[in-house]
């Protein structure tokens, strides 16, 4: 009961904040009813699950400050469960989905578990070993389709609420858009929950949380839990959104990188920062690649800009979009005590 | 029974030949992490500079692939100030964060830098006074000499940078600075000229192991991962900022890359019907690189945890 009032409880935000979200929430409710072109759904579909994504990173990377660079193995953990069950067995998405995310939860504490005796930048290596360990398992294992991938039957009738399949985008529009609102609850009540704060406290000074009783490892573990059930429910909506899914589309080195940025872009250790990240990255990467692709004959270019403009924010503004808004906050407050 | 033995020696060769090189790679991310904590992302793509700078110079030059060695070491190094310079020196002053991403921005842009200019074909060195040669140890063991000549010339440019710093003054300073940067500093030995040493220094090797490795392995734009994983596990096992830990490991890593074909001729020698394992060469080595990270952070010959 206490959760369900934390995560309906937005009143520590300012108002300003709170009226932000509600345009962009009436933007995100109306949006497949205005004009738009396929691409811009795809890029809003992209988005939606990126910003899951990004909000799962968070609760590890961002309230917890572990920087996790192997997300995508939970993502292809995910996906490849619901792929391979809807192959093999012809099980809905929604049996196979709990199934990919107790999956994930297992192997997120079998491998947590070590892991979280490394800090700074060897756990952040070692967590991209483990992930590259499971693509290569992936890429030669028959069951799984080894490097080929799985490709999913198109059912006979659709629209198909329980194989998620449908011949329009916007019914995974909006199966994504109630995730991600449910993902923001959730964060939400995350943040004032006893794991919430414990790991604000780990963050801020580990010794002084070991030595107010905080067991910062296991701690750290349940929150890597939470972070990777958030993309293993992503990365078996992913499946079936793509019909098709390869080792390395979905546990690449890139998604894992890339989730961790949309984060860091936004704002780490905040409830808005990874959407706004999202918000920013994933529109840019699609656009430029749109008008950069292959067409054009620069393939590359955009990915060119795309590092460069990573390489500017890690320089300029490593705490993000929202600590800009902070520090702006902040200095008015300040003023506005003096005056 | 013979068979087996020569799979054996064929691949213990080959492994040390390969982890010579590996040493090489090794050797740039070690130095940059000794000196300044800093993991490069991008250590690869310097890889993949010197791979396509030896391809483009020596029938630029007319000269043999090998001879192009030094001209990679000079790339390597302005690759390697270019970028401290431009890029890493401002991430210097945000969190470990920052620092992560930064370098991967570096290693996004410089692998589609040259997607851009060479195109995603592979391409391998074809003329050379090596290429295609080979030196019969025995039956059926055969060195390729263009892999005999990268391992030597690799032991060479190891032993010259580690003579560089261990026995000169410049790399003194450096050391010292790896050691001890505010107790550096008041000795008079600028940071931020020791940094660019090391990056330079790192760009300058890894670029020549990339000259020494396109004799024998195509190169194309996304061939850097690989070897950035490589690099990371031999410096891990090595232990992070120890340069003889560099080369042993490397040959250490070189072995282990070859026990999968090894184990795959003995069990079918058995007869014993176990899955082949070849495609499995590199996982391997993110295992042992996990491994290693859990069981002993500071490697086998760390002093910096």
């Amino acid at each position: 009961m206490e959760a369900v009032k934390n995560a309906l409880d937005f009143s520590d935000f300012p108002r300003l904040d709170l009226t932000v979200a509600g345009l962009v929430l009436a933007f995100l409710l109306v949006f497949p009813a205005l004009p738009h072109s396929g691409f811009a759904m795809a890029t809003m579909i992209q988005f939606l699950m990126f910003s899951l994504y990004g909000m799962g990173w968070n609760t590890i990377g961002g309230y917890a400050g572990q920087v996790d660079l192997g997300k995508a193995q939970y993502n292809g953990i995910g996906a490849y469960t619901t792929a391979v069950m809807m192959v093999r067995w012809d099980a809905p998405f929604w049996v196979s989905m709990p199934v990919g995310l107790l999956f994930s939860i297992m192997w997120s504490f079998i491998i947590g578990y070590p892991l979280f005796r490394l800090k700074g930048h060897y756990f952040a290596i070692a967590t991209i070993a483990t992930s590259l360990v499971l693509k290569d398992v992936f890429e030669s294992w028959d069951f799984v389709g080894a490097a080929r991938g799985l490709a999913i039957p198109i059912r006979a009738n659709l629209p198909d609420f329980l194989y998620l399949q449908f011949r329009h985008d916007y019914y995974y529009y909006y199966i994504l858009l109630a995730l991600f609102l449910l993902g923001i609850l959730y964060l939400n009540a995350f943040r004032h929950s006893r794991l919430g704060y414990q790991l604000r406290a780990i963050k801020d000074n580990e010794d002084v949380a070991k030595s107010l009783g905080i067991d910062a490892h296991w701690c750290k573990i349940k929150a890597y839990a939470v972070a990777t059930a958030y993309v293993s429910v992503v990365g078996s909506f992913h499946a079936c959104y793509n019909f098709n899914i390869e080792p390395e589309d979905v546990m690449s080195l890139d998604l894992s990188v890339l989730i961790a940025m949309m984060a860091l872009l936004g704002g780490a250790g905040s409830l808005w920062g990874p959407i706004i990240g999202a918000a920013i990255l994933v529109p840019l990467k699609s656009y430029l690649g749109d008008w950069l692709g292959a067409e054009s004959g620069l393939t590359g270019l955009n990915l060119v800009i795309y590092g460069v403009i990573i390489m500017v924010i890690a320089g300029a503004q490593p705490r993000g979009v929202w600590g800009m808004v902070e520090a702006v906050r902040a200095r008015r407050r300040g003023g506005h005590a003096a005056a | 029974m013979e068979t087996l033995l020569i799979e054996l020696l064929k691949s213990l060769v080959s492994g040390l030949l390969m982890g010579m090189v590996f040493a090489l790679v090794a050797l740039g991310l070690t130095i940059i992490f000794g000196v300044m904590d800093i993991v490069n992302f991008a250590h690869g793509e310097f890889l993949m500079f010197g791979m396509y700078t030896t391809l483009l110079v020596s029938p630029l030059m007319g000269v043999d692939p090998l001879l192009s060695l030094p001209v990679c070491g000079v790339v390597g190094a302005a690759l390697g100030m270019v970028c401290y310079f431009g890029v890493v020196r401002f991430l210097l002053r945000g969190p470990m964060v920052a620092q992560l991403l930064g370098t991967f921005g570096l290693m996004l842009a410089l692998r589609n830098l040259a997607l851009l200019f060479m195109g995603s074909e592979p391409r391998l060195v074809k003329s050379g006074v090596l290429v295609g040669r080979s030196l019969v140890l025995g039956p059926g063991v055969v060195l390729e000499s263009t892999k005999l000549a990268a391992a030597v010339l690799s032991i060479v440019s190891f032993v010259f940078v580690w003579w560089l710093i261990r026995r000169t003054k410049t790399g003194m300073a450096l050391t010292a600075t790896s050691l001890d940067k505010e107790g550096a500093r008041y000795m008079g030995i600028s940071t931020e000229r020791m940094n660019a040493l090391a990056w330079a220094l790192g760009g300058a090797s890894v670029a020549i192991a990339g000259g020494l490795l396109v004799n024998f392995w195509p190169v194309e734009p996304n061939v850097g991962l690989l070897f950035t994983m490589i690099a990371f596990a031999t410096v891990a096992l090595g232990g992070f900022g120890s340069i003889q830990g560099a080369f042993a490991a490397g040959i250490l890593i070189g072995m282990i890359v070859y026990i999968p074909p090894v184990w795959d001729a003995a069990t079918s020698f058995a007869g014993v019907d176990a899955p082949t394992i070849h495609g499995f060469k590199y996982t391997f080595v993110y295992l042992i690189y996990f491994l290693i990270m859990v069981l002993r952070p500071q490697g086998l010959f760390g002093w910096k945890q």
